[in-house]
């Protein structure tokens, strides 16, 4: 079999295996927010109600239909890309993903470029002299960066850059004198258009201020998975006997290192990014609540606390399929890039 | 050097170029020095008397028909109007109503004046057919319309405007109940597509200013050029959310807010802005204590169906001490289940401190010499002070009569706690309570109303859901007359009740949670209306 057909029979079966991955998704977090202890009702009523207002609205939302007709429908509807209608503010879920799904890929994707640069450039600062100040420097750095708890060091950043300083901003994602721009959702694309078509830069400005201390702290905060990534493989492609080769052919160390060592170990990089852009859809929650960032890891755990239950279905289905789409892209960037690969 | 990184003439003018953008955006966004919050000039910002307000509440609707949350009430005080207004004093006076309401003789037929000044944001007349539009509305599809619908039977418009409501039987409390926030008036034309559903991101109602922008985390008012009333005295507000208690206390430091309200503030925070408003920096403005702190004790099953053991627990808290570890003062503790704010004053009904006579109890309960009640305290895991609370009482104990019981602090996430409350899960549990109303009636009734009892034993009712089941004979019948009563006789009755309630003990109050809002020095002090909402419109800067 060639090696294309033999690329399209695997996306194929990675793409296959979607929807039954998805379903078992949606079916898990439909079973387990109903086994929660906790009730939507008491979220928009208060514990105070009395049982027939509760009951009122348990039928108004549909709760009081048996377990296995509420799940049927809720298929149905995600069938026909329905996700509902939020208990809680009795908006369409597709409209609230649809507002805070761009400020969770805004923040993650220019933290996962921060991280990306600063982790591989002092992952590879230390590559002339293995072992010397440098490289100890980088271990450290990578080793520390990873293992900073999240929730402390975006208090301490915010604390020290916002609080004390006065620097930046303390959360948000504009100023709140500045109307957000309209457009994708990305408020960096959207003001910087803005801007372009206006010449008043006051958007991007404030998009750039309030977005340096969450993004910097979630690029510290992955950029050691970077430097750690990118030592080790560089420094085993090093040992390799093709690296040996070259040298043996009288190459200079630094085409040594930049042609033949340094593509070979981004590979594995490029997988990391994979599983770290997956994570950080839904993973930033931390940062977005210290941060107050409006994205989608915020407003799942307020909705979880609510017992929204369209709500969490919906995000956690959303994300779910982000993440899928991502992997899956990325096993394909990889074997396409690594003629070693079999599929 | 590679060749990537060399600095050609082309490069350098692109990295100054989008170095100057970078620095010029950084400067027009950052908050000028000594003057007001983060205010830029540009073509999509507020206007520059605008007034940013910063607090934790997010707000997910603005329909008067959803709001059920701090902030969404908040928000619809400033966009809209009550029929009748909540002085600071708690004084009742007429807002869109004209005059207070008129009651027939059989007390239940009420006729309410309304005024015939008064426009919508839309620019359609406000009339009895609008307020009646609004608050059949509510009685269909409100959250919070069980506030009502056992007591209204039926609203109709008597005349263009005069508005007549006939009840189900005599409420004394109705003028209190018509100042609710959610019975504002909306434009029937604005709202005729949603007699039946909410319209979550939009208002058009009657109030001072005009929702011009609306997401869960910000909201833009604009004050109505057309309104009935005194003009705000602020170009605009601006609220805001933030996700927690340093990125608050963060933005009132840093300048970047005007206003911060104390609802989310963790104490030691709030503690900072009193001692800074004490020193002058920042001015201050409380509302009225309607917020209280309490234990509920489950009294349908040992140890607490010994009402002894109530009493002991009753004398063995220190409130003064734990108000003053948990809040450093900004709780006043509390020893009555209403207010003193909604009733004549402090009274002091709870047992008091009293560690002698707690271990008598306790001794007599059968307890102290070499047995020791383990007692499981259930508290809200995601409150702070709730844990504090739990723990300055738990080493309180363990100092007074640690022979006798010990604490086991058991953190539970809130929502769990209020599903399980009225399964009976919990033997002492610590929760907050705020009446609809400003009355003593909506501190007693939703902790001891009983539908269905056994002798002491509440089966259905209120006091169930509570999580206490305690009830005792003759109480529900007395509640239930009190609403046919007014005056002093009425609450000579509901105070008879709170003193029924303390001398068994099913709940024991704490603190007293005062709200309170900080503004910036070049601010005038921020003031609160009679339900405890901050007045949007009064904040202005000082000449």
């Amino acid at each position: 079999m060639s090696r294309r057909r033999a690329l399209v029979r695997y996306l194929a079966a990675r793409l296959g295996l979607v929807p039954v991955m998805l379903w078992l998704i949606a079916s898990l977090v439909f079973l387990l927010l109903r086994v929660a202890p906790g009730d939507p009702v008491d979220a928009v009523l208060g514990t105070r109600a009395p049982e027939a207002a509760r009951a009122a609205l348990r039928s108004q939302l549909g709760l009081d239909q048996p377990l296995l007709s509420q799940y049927g429908s809720f298929l149905l509807d995600l069938l026909r890309g329905d996700l509902g209608t939020s208990l809680n503010s009795q908006e369409p879920v597709s409209r609230i993903i649809g507002q805070s799904l761009p400020a969770s890929l805004e923040l993650g994707l220019t933290a996962l470029l921060l991280a990306a640069l600063l982790g591989l450039t002092v992952g590879f600062s230390g590559i002339a002299r293995p072992e010397g100040r440098l490289d100890l420097a980088g271990r450290l750095y990578g080793i520390g960066t990873y293992a900073l708890p999240p929730f402390w060091a975006a208090m301490v950043v915010q604390l020290i850059f916002a609080v004390w300083l006065g620097w930046l901003p303390v959360g948000g994602r504009l100023p709140p004198t500045l109307l957000p721009p309209e457009g994708t959702g990305f408020f960096l694309v959207d003001s910087l258009r803005n801007g372009l078509a206006t010449g008043h830069w006051q958007q991007l400005g404030g998009t750039i201020r309030h977005l340096v201390l969450p993004a910097g702290t979630l690029a510290l905060l992955l950029s050691g998975i970077f430097t750690n990534a990118l030592r080790l493989n560089l420094r085993r492609a090093l040992a390799s006997d093709y690296v040996e080769a070259a040298r043996s052919r009288g190459l200079g160390e630094a085409r040594v290192v930049l042609r033949h060592a340094l593509p070979n170990a981004l590979l594995p990089v490029l997988t990391i990014t994979g599983i770290t852009v997956a994570s950080l859809i839904g993973g930033a929650l931390l940062i977005e609540v210290t941060y107050s960032w409006p994205g989608i890891a915020a407003r799942l755990q307020e909705a979880i606390a609510q017992r929204d239950y369209p709500l969490v279905q919906g995000i956690v289905v959303v994300v779910a399929a982000l993440v899928v789409l991502v992997t899956v892209t990325v096993d394909l960037l990889v074997a396409l890039l690594d003629p070693r690969i079999r599929f | 050097m590679p060749r990537l990184l060399r600095l050609t003439p082309r490069r350098t003018t692109f990295l100054t170029a989008a170095a100057t953008l970078l620095l010029t955006g950084c400067q027009a966004g950052s908050a000028p020095s000594g003057g007001g919050a983060a205010t830029v000039p540009g073509p999509a910002d507020s206007p520059s008397d605008a007034l940013v307000v910063a607090t934790s509440a997010r707000v997910g609707s603005v329909d008067p028909v959803r709001a059920s949350t701090f902030g969404a009430t908040q928000l619809l005080s400033a966009v809209g109007d009550p029929l009748y207004q909540l002085e600071p004093d708690g004084d009742l006076v007429p807002a869109l109503a004209s005059e207070l309401p008129r009651v027939s003789s059989d007390g239940l037929t009420v006729t309410i004046p309304l005024r015939r000044d008064v426009l919508f944001h839309d620019g359609t007349p406000f009339d009895a057919a609008a307020m009646v539009f609004s608050l059949e509305r509510f009685l269909a599809i409100g959250t919070l319309s069980y506030l009502l619908d056992d007591r209204i039977e039926s609203v109709r418009a008597r005349s263009s405007h005069e508005l007549e409501l006939r009840l189900r039987r005599p409420t004394t409390v109705l003028p209190q109940l018509l100042s609710t926030i959610n019975l504002t008036p909306v434009s029937p034309t604005a709202y005729r597509e949603y007699g039946d559903r909410a319209l979550a991101d939009r208002f058009v109602g009657t109030g001072p200013y005009r929702l011009s922008f609306f997401s869960d985390q910000q909201q833009r008012l604009e004050p109505f050029e057309r309104y009935w009333g005194d003009r705000p005295r602020n170009g605009g507000i601006v609220l805001v959310s933030l996700g927690n208690s340093t990125a608050l206390y963060g933005a009132m430091r840093s300048g970047e807010v005007d206003v911060l309200l104390s609802t989310g503030l963790h104490e030691d925070h709030q503690q900072a802005l009193v001692q800074r408003a004490d020193r002058g920096e920042l001015r201050e403005g409380q509302g009225p204590a309607l917020e209280i702190g309490y234990l509920t004790l489950h009294t349908n099953q040992p140890p607490f169906n010994d009402p002894g053991l109530r009493q002991a627990l009753a004398h063995s808290l220190d409130r003064e001490r734990i108000t003053d570890r948990v809040s450093q003062g900004l709780r006043a503790p509390l020893r009555d289940l209403v207010p003193p704010a909604v009733s004549s004053g402090a009274r002091g009904i709870w047992p008091a401190y009293d560690p002698g006579r707690a271990r008598s109890l306790f001794r007599q309960a059968g307890y102290c010499d070499g047995k020791v009640l383990e007692l499981p305290l259930t508290f809200r895991s995601n409150i702070p002070s709730d844990r504090l609370m739990v723990l300055t009482w738990q080493a309180q104990l363990a100092r007074d009569l640690g022979d006798c019981i010990v604490l086991q602090p058991n953190g539970m996430e809130s929502t769990t706690v209020y599903r399980q409350l009225g399964e009976g899960a919990f033997p002492a549990v610590m929760l907050d309570w705020r009446g609809a109303v400003r009355d003593p009636e909506a501190y007693l009734f939703p902790l001891l109303s009983c539908s269905k009892a056994e002798g002491g034993r509440c089966l259905k009712g209120e006091s169930a859901l509570s999580g206490s089941f305690w009830t005792a004979p003759g109480l529900q019948e007395d509640l239930l007359r009190s609403e046919g009563l007014a005056g002093a006789q009425r609450l000579q009755l509901l105070d008879g009740i709170e003193r029924r309630t303390a001398a068994a003990a099913p709940y024991l109050p704490l603190w007293l949670v005062t709200p309170r809002a900080w503004a910036r020095r070049q601010l005038a002090a921020p003031r609160f209306d009679g339900n405890g909402r901050l007045l949007l419109q009064e904040l202005h800067r000082l000449p």
